[in-house]
């Protein structure tokens, strides 16, 4: 277990790796700012905690964050949070993953460790374009959206990550808005403090690429859910906050306790797989050969 | 009649084929016969060709049985068990002269012409009195059992010993008594039906110090002893043998095995495990590896060990998932974007299936990258016969690991430290004073995201320096025959032992040639090459493919003289070569 930092320095500068050089005003600032004091409220330390993100503008997180990092490939953020988990569920696995990175390429494995219910947080900052390639459109840009990748505007239906994870069996899901950065922060250590999948989506305005979903648009239309403390595991209520189409209902739209993937799976989630020391085991081996005799 | 039928057995070999469609039990019944020949003390081998649907079409099995160690299956066959007259039409040109054909449900009226005369045919009933006796059809495979080793003169008891060990555990004593008692019919069957100067009397020999696995089970094997605690991958043929039998066992090791929902998330993920500190690893055919191409790449940039097992069968895209290829062994040298350093290894036997894997992880952890096992379907999925144990002895050197005391001595832990061998000392999340960012994107030592050209050129050249750096780690080849053969043969994976045995029929005409086993296919051993084909005026590459890609790799990498003549010998029927075919066409390329 790592050691335990000085409590006097317990602000959230423990989490800061370096200034973050996203444009100004992005909603990704609100992410970081909310995830550095979720982890300083929960008395965490930076080398439990492990960071995944794909690739995007929301893949900078490690760069400013402070922890262990994993910038890997665009929309493989769950398998490699899932493989980190696995082998060590004493570490804080949190997953950032865009709306493309987890929505669009990385759909597959975000419904599948959902259905497992990976011990796993996701956190998905929704600005619903594709930032760093300069703005096309994404799986959650709304429909009639103007882009260079599509002049005339999306047709499509824009699609909502957090439907997708309750119908596969999340055990947790939670909406937030980049600009309620408070109201993030108790998202995020409810979410870090739940064992099973727990996906938050974030609405986070892209200010260079998307003109539509604005702070101002944004704030015209939350309704934040009034406690974040009690949620009760009701699966009718999720679907009709999540089916509004007035609002963007924030807070905790599900929690259900159920056993996680780890508990269930290895032979004992206490002890980490990454921890066990190898030697040869030439006897155990031995014997297992005998059995081709 | 004893005394001749050693002789006979001496001079042997016996290659027995079970043909019938797929559906029919012919593996459940060749996997007995051959694990039952081998408890005789006799080398078995098996040659599995099956189609890919779970019933219906054809399917055969070979087992070949010899007193000397074997590798691989012959074309000739000296007993046949026909399930159906279809069968017969298809393999009876294989029949050696003496030949013994049973067929089952037909008269032996039926033999095509082209079984020749000299082939005694009789027609063995065994699905009607199985379902007469024992209500099922199915028994009629115990019933082939026990009528062949009848035929083969195998006493009874070495099989009740493998009847049990199948049935008892999961289905209980009942079910091992019906079985039993059906290997009996089988065998009465024999004794009233089979002309007694047909019979074999392979003599036994105690001889329990081996054991008979596929190339497969032999990579699993190697993946627990190498201190593999980790395994995730997607279903596919034909790797998925690795997978399965490490499922039930891997926990009595403290390991996990998962199934992902693809390829992508099971390389992804074994990363992911691997950078958190476990020995990882994933297993996968021709179309994964096309998906986890990406992330393989991945796997050089961050400087992840993480090893791979690819058991190749027929491309290209879904091909015959069924069937045996060496299409795709330059992959993993050539394929995935940019240029990162990468070990593929290319076991030629079952013994080198379980050591090579066991250096895989080795190496993959010195060189803090990906290793790649590549095999073939005709080594991962046939019986094999090999010495027990697989190695006597190995290590686990898990390369520049620091500990977290170490960890915590450093002042300024950097991930990507440039160093003298390119390797980084490495540490895993969740150790104080180790923190560090893994990173995709070119990076500095520290694993901050850089363009700068100047650290761009030094990384490049630090991660590229770690394959030079381990080189005296490498698997070396191995070189069977006399330096100053005339024919020279190159060969990887499971040619080894059709090559092999070719050579031997070479000798006994006394034409001499050599062979070079390539076992590391990259970085490609381009000296020893360099070495072997020293005064060697006739090279023949040996693979099953259609461009020669061990070829071109051999072109790349080595500087042929002039005076030498290079041949391929090539196959892309989907089965491996026999040694037949490479006897014949060594002869015609090396007149
Ligand atoms: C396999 C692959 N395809 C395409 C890309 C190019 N690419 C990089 S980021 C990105 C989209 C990012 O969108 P999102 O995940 O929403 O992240 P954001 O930039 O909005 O934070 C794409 C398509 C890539 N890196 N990898
Ligand atoms: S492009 Fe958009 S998402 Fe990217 S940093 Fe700028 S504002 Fe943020
Ligand atoms: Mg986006």
């Amino acid at each position: 277990m790592p050691i335990k930092s000085d409590l006097a320095k317990r602000n959230k500068d423990l989490f800061s790796r370096q200034p973050p050089t996203w444009c100004p005003g992005c909603g990704l600032y609100g992410i970081l700012e909310a995830l550095k004091r979720a982890a300083v409220s929960l008395e965490l330390e930076p080398a439990e905690i492990v960071v995944v993100t794909g690739i995007g503008c929301h893949g900078r997180f490690p760069n400013y964050f402070l922890s262990y990092g994993f910038h890997g490939l665009h929309g493989r953020v769950v398998p490699v949070a899932s493989g980190i988990k696995m082998v060590n569920p004493k570490l804080k696995v949190i997953g950032i993953s865009g709306d493309g990175d987890a929505y669009s390429i990385g759909l597959n494995h975000l419904l599948h460790a959902a259905r497992r219910n990976s011990n796993i947080l996701i956190i998905v900052p929704n600005n619903r374009v594709f930032a760093l390639t300069q703005g096309q459109a994404s799986p959650t840009s709304p429909r009639g959206f103007v882009s260079i990748s599509t002049p005339f505007g999306t047709v499509e239906t824009p699609l909502d990550g957090l439907k997708l994870a309750l119908g596969a069996g999340a055990t947790f899901i939670a909406r937030g808005f980049s600009g309620e950065v408070d109201h993030l922060v108790s998202l995020f250590k409810a979410g870090l403090s739940h064992s099973g999948f727990a996906l938050i989506d974030v609405l986070s305005p892209c200010i260079t690429y998307n003109k539509i979903n604005t702070y101002d648009w944004y704030k015209k239309r939350i309704e934040i859910l009034p406690s974040t403390e009690e949620v009760a595991n009701d699966k009718e209520q999720a679907w009709r906050w999540l089916n509004r189409e007035d609002r963007f209902v924030l807070g905790i739209l599900y929690m259900e306790v159920r056993d996680s993937f780890e508990q269930l799976i290895l032979s004992d989630s206490k002890r980490a797989i990454a921890h066990l020391e190898l030697h040869p085991e030439k006897e155990k081996v031995f014997r297992l050969m005998e059995k081709f005799i | 009649m004893k005394i001749e039928a050693i002789k006979r057995a001496e001079a042997i070999d016996v290659s027995i084929l079970i043909g019938g469609k797929a559906g029919d039990g012919v593996l459940f019944t060749g996997n007995i016969l051959a694990r039952l020949l081998k408890r005789y003390g006799w080398w078995a081998v098996t040659y599995r060709d099956f189609p890919s649907n779970i019933r219906g079409e054809g399917t055969q099995y070979v087992i070949r049985a010899s007193l000397e160690p074997i590798e691989n299956c012959r074309e000739g066959v000296d007993i046949f068990l026909a399930f159906d007259c279809e069968a017969i039409k298809k393999h009876a040109p294989r029949l050696n002269k003496g030949a013994l054909l049973l067929c089952d449900g037909a008269d032996a009226a039926i033999l095509p012409t082209s079984v020749s005369s000299e082939v005694v045919a009789i027609a063995f009933p065994l699905r009607q009195p199985a379902k007469e006796k024992f209500g099922k059809e199915l028994y009629k495979n115990m019933m082939a059992i026990g009528a062949l080793s009848y035929l083969l003169g195998l006493e009874v008891n070495p099989l009740e010993d493998i009847v049990r060990e199948l049935f008892f555990e999961k289905k209980g004593e009942a079910v091992v008594e019906t079985n039993l008692k059906a290997v009996y019919l089988g065998y009465e069957l024999g004794q009233k039906l089979i002309p007694k100067n047909k019979r074999w009397f392979l003599p036994r020999f105690t001889d329990n110090r081996r054991m008979i696995l596929m190339g497969d089970e032999a990579v699993a094997l190697g993946a627990l002893a190498a201190g593999c605690r980790f395994f995730a991958a997607y279903p596919i043929c034909p790797a998925s043998e690795i997978w399965q039998w490490l499922a039930p066992r891997i926990k009595d090791f403290g390991g996990v095995v998962v199934q992902v929902e693809d390829e992508l998330a099971a390389l992804n993920m074994a990363i992911g495990a691997a950078y958190a500190g476990a020995r990882a690893m994933t297993a996968t055919s021709g179309p994964g590896a096309s998906l986890m191409m990406e992330a393989f790449s991945l796997a050089g940039m961050i400087e992840t060990p993480v090893v791979i097992a690819h058991v190749q069968r027929v491309g290209p895209s879904t091909g015959l998932p069924t069937k045996t290829q060496q299409g795709d062994l330059l992959q993993w040298i050539f394929g995935a974007h940019g240029e990162f350093p990468r070990i593929v290894l290319a076991p030629g036997s079952i013994e080198e299936c379980f050591t090579f894997t066991v250096s895989a992880f080795n190496l993959a952890e010195k060189l803090q990258g990906p290793v790649v096992i590549l095999l073939d379907l005709d080594l991962g999925q046939n019986l094999r016969t090999t010495h027990f144990p697989l190695a006597q002895d190995w290590i686990i050197d898990r390369g520049k690991l620091l500990s977290a005391d170490e960890v915590a001595k450093n002042k300024e832990y950097k991930r990507y430290l440039i160093t003298e061998d390119g390797i980084s000392p490495r540490t895993f999340p969740g150790i104080s004073g180790g923190i560090h960012l893994v990173e995709s994107v070119e990076h500095g030592e520290n694993g901050l995201r850089s363009e700068d050209p100047e650290i761009r050129k030094k990384m490049m050249e630090k991660r590229m320096r770690k394959l030079l750096s381990i080189a005296p780690n490498l698997i070396p080849p191995i070189i069977f025959g006399p330096p100053e053969a005339e024919i020279a043969v190159i060969g990887v994976g499971s040619t080894k032992g059709p090559i092999l045995e070719a050579l031997k029929f070479l000798r006994e005409e006394g034409i001499q040639a050599k062979f070079f086993q390539v076992r590391t296919l990259w970085p490609f051993p381009t000296r020893e090459v360099s070495e072997f084909l020293q005064g060697t005026r006739q090279l023949v590459i040996v693979e099953n493919n259609y461009t020669g890609q061990l070829l071109t790799l051999l072109q790349s990498q080595v500087c042929f003289s002039p005076n030498l003549k290079v041949e391929g010998l090539r196959k892309y029927l989907p089965d491996n070569f026999t040694p037949e075919e490479i006897y014949r066409g060594l002869k015609q390329l090396c007149q």
